[in-house]
């Protein structure tokens, strides 16, 4: 018991980083109806660049996850801008190449300049507080750094929903990804509410970077690896749908560690594509998405 | 009469006169088969554009997951010859239909969903068929999906694998395909894709239909991507699931977005280009004491500039779209 | 009406009818860009001038996950060139070490074997390192008749089944079985043993031999679970592992992951004693794991600084001088098999064929090569006997245990 017990909050803590990765695909998609395939390579860089404010810069572990956040948040706007807002108007494919493209750019940037092997700069700069464990009701044992995670994991994303449903840019952003047109008839800056969407969600990549980066390692296929995993998250919970990403987060989470822990280690992984095979198959639309999922 | 001297008369004549000579010419340099090497996968590579130039170019439906029938066939026609011992010339176009028969099985369900859905369907089948060959021991053998020792194919007891005769190989695959492709690509069945591929509810109102067009489309790009797997297994001698991977597909699908998607032409030429270009970009690059693997970060910036200032392709100078 | 059926005779017009314009101009843009490309690999000239070098290529992991070990081999492999160089080369010949690199991964291991073994100068290989790409370049080499010489894959099958395929370090099936009589003859206290693999040749072959001579003299396997070198969360299996609440967990990879492993493991409480094999020995190992490396044990094929070797004590110094760090278990192999090959070419000959037949003569061991290393002869398949060493991580450095278990 105490086993599944701890077992499940492995998945919950894998599960509330897909989490906050894959609301970054869906909300792209849900604007723009893009796939941005290079938001799991800012997800990396959220890694890096703590890293790099942390050993190079020296800068204290606050300050550089706060810079490592920002200059996320930047860089996707940045991308929205040169790469993919001159294609607004083009066909799909062209944009999504792109996207491509910009991954692997990014990618292999981050190779080159740090190197492919394995860094553990950020798990050892976590303080020994994190490292700390306590044991739950039930007797398992879980980190502190894994219980911040969960709660922290919560905390986005009750505030996403909270922004989204409640301010006026959460409002524009819902406008922006029903119709596009309409929205910017109705006054709205659709360029710059793109930009926000980017913005936020690559801010959200970035603390994920930095948890797994804590709580893992940093290396530049990591972007890679778990980007594609939360992509499947995303289109499990109905790909365009915000809270769809984040229960499909969770499940998918949960799933690949009792499929590693019980069934077999070899196929982590591929329970995630197997999950998003099923759905598309049979279930088009997600867990929470949309019931019309056809031909456009 | 047609005659030699008639064909060799015609241009076509003459150009594959000259890609025949090629290895007598390189037989003189010591790294010649060094350079039938990189001409062979140059050959393999304009391929599997074509192939997936039917389902992408054609069609217009995105694939990304074109390595999932590269994996197919090689490992089919891997396995057979490796480890049951069959002739090449059996195992090749049994590794074709097995191909074939999972392009028509991944599209079918897909036929009712847009073109993103496909995509990721596509995508996920791949990288699923690379899980499954990574961890099934039982079923390839070795770890990481590693099939070592597949023999090249035999020919009057002669066994094929000097780089010269691979480079025939390979050239014939290609004109072959070539072949099949062009006349598909001017027929009845290259208009129906192409009209499936501008608008398929008129193509469908026209009475077209998508269903059938669409699943012999999705047959035939998995059957050409198969033979290339198969020919690549005998080519490399070994395979293993590292090869499949997901940047393949992407490496593919570049090259016929650099040529210019949907034209035969384009297909080649991207593929000519990016083929090669590779090997040429890792000499390059080891000389400048850069990781080999950056080549890919160089095709990373050709998409993006492609897709902003030539998404028609690298040989037309407009600006539209196709 | 009935249509007359026109039978086309003139070629041309059978060729345009079958459509061959378009293909003609495609095959012909294609083939001017094919013959462009090759055009910059035609340095004829440079290659009548750089006759008066002898090329051995050098094939490992140069950069990828597993660099470290492709570092320390680079340097072993050029401060051996460097010595045979200064004291007049081979025959009055330079040395020239090409260096290929195949990032660890057995797919560019066939790409190098076959552009390795396509270029005629290359007279042989000092490689590769990991097991799963010598397996990869083994037949590759065969084809083309070139010696591979490993200096680091012990996987059993690496040199089966082809002659020109050798190594010069122990297999895993022997540092399998020695592992597990360490562990049950020294480390006393170990009842119960979990095994934790990498999903590759290497992993899956030291696994095996591991838990075959565990299960055979008495020792309890109460887990084994596999890892892919690509995930980097391994809390799932380590929670498995540690309700299986083993005495000794016997990691068989590579020191990447291995570092990982140890870190989360002792961050998800587990206290056992750790166990691993020859792919975890690096120095890197011990910045990835930081404290948690403490008290490992590790097989490992040599050394430095055993007592009586002074050969290897001068190498080590000389190592130091020229790259400013100390060498590792592979730079000294590494070091020993360039030496093999040189001495090969000396003795029978600049050709592939030679340096193969000399190798193949080294049977038994008054014929045997003496290097740093040790005494290297090979059986039929190209294998050869060895012995282990322990070495234990204490403080956060390499030392020799306490107990070596040498027959």
């Amino acid at each position: 018991m105490t086993l599944f017990l701890e077992q499940i909050i492995n998945g919950l803590v894998l599960g509330g980083i897909y989490a906050l990765i894959a609301v970054g695909y869906t909300m792209v998609y849900g604007v723009i109806q893009l796939i941005n395939f290079a938001h799991g390579e800012i997800f990396m860089f959220g890694a890096y660049f703590a890293f790099l404010c942390l050993v190079v810069l020296k800068f204290p572990l606050w300050l550089a996850v706060l810079a490592s956040i920002l200059l996320c948040a930047l860089m996707g706007v940045v991308i929205d801008l040169i790469a993919y807002r001159p294609l607004r108007n083009a066909p799909r494919l062209s944009a999504l190449i792109t996207a491509i493209g910009i991954s692997l750019i990014l990618q292999n940037m981050a190779r080159m300049i740090w190197g492919a092997e394995p860094r553990r700069d950020l798990a050892n700069a976590k303080s020994d507080f994190l490292s700390q464990t306590v044991i739950i009701p039930g007797g398992a044992q879980l980190s502190y750094l894994d219980l911040s995670i969960i709660i922290l994991a919560i905390l986005l994303m009750v505030g996403l929903n909270r922004l989204i449903s409640l301010t006026r840019i959460g409002k524009a952003m819902r406008a922006c990804a029903q119709d596009k047109m309409a929205a910017s008839l109705m006054g709205i800056d659709t360029n710059r509410i793109i930009g926000a969407t980017f913005a936020i969600g690559s801010a959200l990549g970035a603390v994920a970077g930095i948890m797994v980066g804590m709580r893992e390692t940093i290396e530049p296929t990591m972007g890679y690896y778990k980007g594609v995993a939360a992509f499947a998250a995303a289109v499990l919970g109905g790909i365009g749908n915000i809270t769809g990403a984040m229960l499909g987060g969770v499940v998918l989470g949960i799933a690949e560690v009792l499929g590693a822990g019980y069934i077999s280690s070899g196929y982590r992984v591929a329970i995630s594509y197997i999950l998003m095979i099923l759905v598309i198959v049979f279930r088009p639309a997600g867990l929470l998405g949309r019931a019309s999922a056809k031909r456009s | 009469m047609i005659s030699i001297s008639s064909i060799l008369s015609t241009r076509l004549g003459l150009i594959l006169l000259l890609l025949c000579l090629v290895p007598l010419a390189t037989a003189y340099l010591d790294q010649g088969d060094y350079l039938l090497r990189i001409c062979s996968t140059a050959y393999l590579y304009m391929l599997l554009a074509l192939g997936l130039n039917v389902v992408t170019g054609f069609t217009g439906l995105l694939d990304l997951g074109y390595v999932g029938f590269y994996l197919i066939g090689g490992y089919t026609a891997g396995l057979l010859m490796a480890r049951l011992g069959w002739s090449y010339w059996v195992a090749l176009p049994v590794a074709a239909i097995h191909g074939g028969i999972w392009g028509l099985l991944r599209g079918a369900p897909t036929l009712r969903l847009t073109g993103d859905y496909f995509a990721i369907v596509t995508f996920g089948f791949s990288e699923l068929l690379f899980r499954i060959v990574k961890n099934e021991e039982w079923l390839i053998g070795g770890p990481n999906g590693f099939v070592n020792d597949i023999p090249a194919p035999t020919l009057f007891g002669h066994e094929l694998w000097q780089y010269w005769q691979q480079y025939y190989h390979i050239l014939i695959l290609l004109i072959l395909t070539l072949l099949v492709v062009h006349r598909l690509h001017n027929s009845r069945i290259g208009r129906a894709w192409k009209a499936i591929s501008q608008d398929e509810e008129a193509a469908q109102t026209m009475g077209i239909n998508l269903h059938e067009y669409k699943s012999l489309a999705f047959a035939i790009s998995a059957a050409i991507g198969a033979i290339g797997g198969a020919f690549f297994a005998q080519f490399q001698v070994n395979i293993s699931a590292g090869v499949f991977e997901f940047w393949e597909s992407i490496l593919i699908l570049c090259m016929i977005v650099l040529g210019g998607i949907g034209t035969l032409k384009g297909a080649l030429i991207g593929a000519a280009i990016l083929g090669s270009l590779g090997e040429v970009l890792r000499i390059v690059l080891s000389g400048v004491r850069l990781p080999a693997d950056s080549r890919y970060l160089i095709f990373g910036v050709i998409l993006v500039l492609m897709m902003r200032f030539r998404p028609a392709g690298i040989l037309h100078s407009t600006q539209k779209y196709p | 009406m009935k249509q007359r059926i026109l039978i086309e005779t003139d070629p041309h017009q059978v060729l345009y009818r079958l459509g061959t314009g378009h293909i003609c101009s495609a095959l012909r843009s294609s083939l001017v860009l094919l013959l462009i490309f090759s055009a910059a690999f035609l340095p004829t000239a440079q290659e009548a001038e750089a006759a008066k070098t002898i090329k051995v290529a050098v094939a490992g992991p140069f950069t990828g996950s597993v660099a470290a070990f492709g570092e320390m081999i680079k340097k072993g492999a050029q401060l051996r060139a460097k010595e045979i160089n200064g004291n007049g080369g081979i025959n009055g010949k330079e040395l020239e070490l090409i260096f290929e690199d195949d990032t660890g991964k057995d797919k560019e291991a066939s790409l190098v074997a076959t552009r390795i073994a396509s270029n005629k100068k290359i007279l042989a290989v000092v490689g590769h390192f990991n097991s799963s790409c010598s397996l990869a370049g083994k037949p590759i080499y065969k084809r083309s008749r070139i010696v591979e010489l490993s200096p680091g894959s012990t996987n059993v099958n690496v040199c089966k089944g082809s002659d020109y395929t050798f190594r010069n370090l122990y297999r895993d099936d022997f540092q399998g079985s020695f592992s597990a009589k360490y562990i049950k003859g020294v480390l006393t206290d170990v009842k119960t043993v979990a095994v934790f693999f990498d999903n590759d040749d290497y992993g899956r072959g030291l696994r095996d031999s591991f838990k075959q001579s565990a299960e055979k003299i008495g020792l309890a396997i109460v887990a084994d679970e596999a890892y892919d070198r690509d995930a980097t969360d391994y809390k799932a299996q380590l929670t498995k592992i540690k309700f299986a609440n083993p005495d000794l967990i016997f990691i068989a990879g590579l020191y990447s992951q291995a570092g990982l492993i140890l870190s989360q493991a002792r961050e998800s409480g587990i206290t056992a004693q750790f166990f691993g094999a020859d792919g975890v020995d690096s120095p890197k190992l011990l910045e990835i794991a930081g404290e948690a490396a403490n008290g490992i044990y590790i097989t490992t094929p040599f050394i430095f600084g055993l007592e009586g070797n002074e050969e290897a004590q001068r190498v080590a110094t000389a190592f130091e001088q020229e790259f400013g760090k100390a060498p590792d278990t592979w730079a000294a192999l590494t070091y020993d098999a360039v030496g093999m090959i040189v001495e090969a070419i000396e003795k029978k000959g600049e050709s592939r064929k030679a340096i193969r037949d000399h190798l193949g003569s080294l049977t038994s061991p008054e014929k045997g090569y003496q290097g740093i290393t040790g005494l290297t002869y090979f059986d039929e398949n190209g294998d050869c006997l060895k012995p282990a060493y322990v070495k234990q991580v204490v403080k956060g450095k390499f030392v020799a245990a306490e107990v070596q278990f040498l027959d």
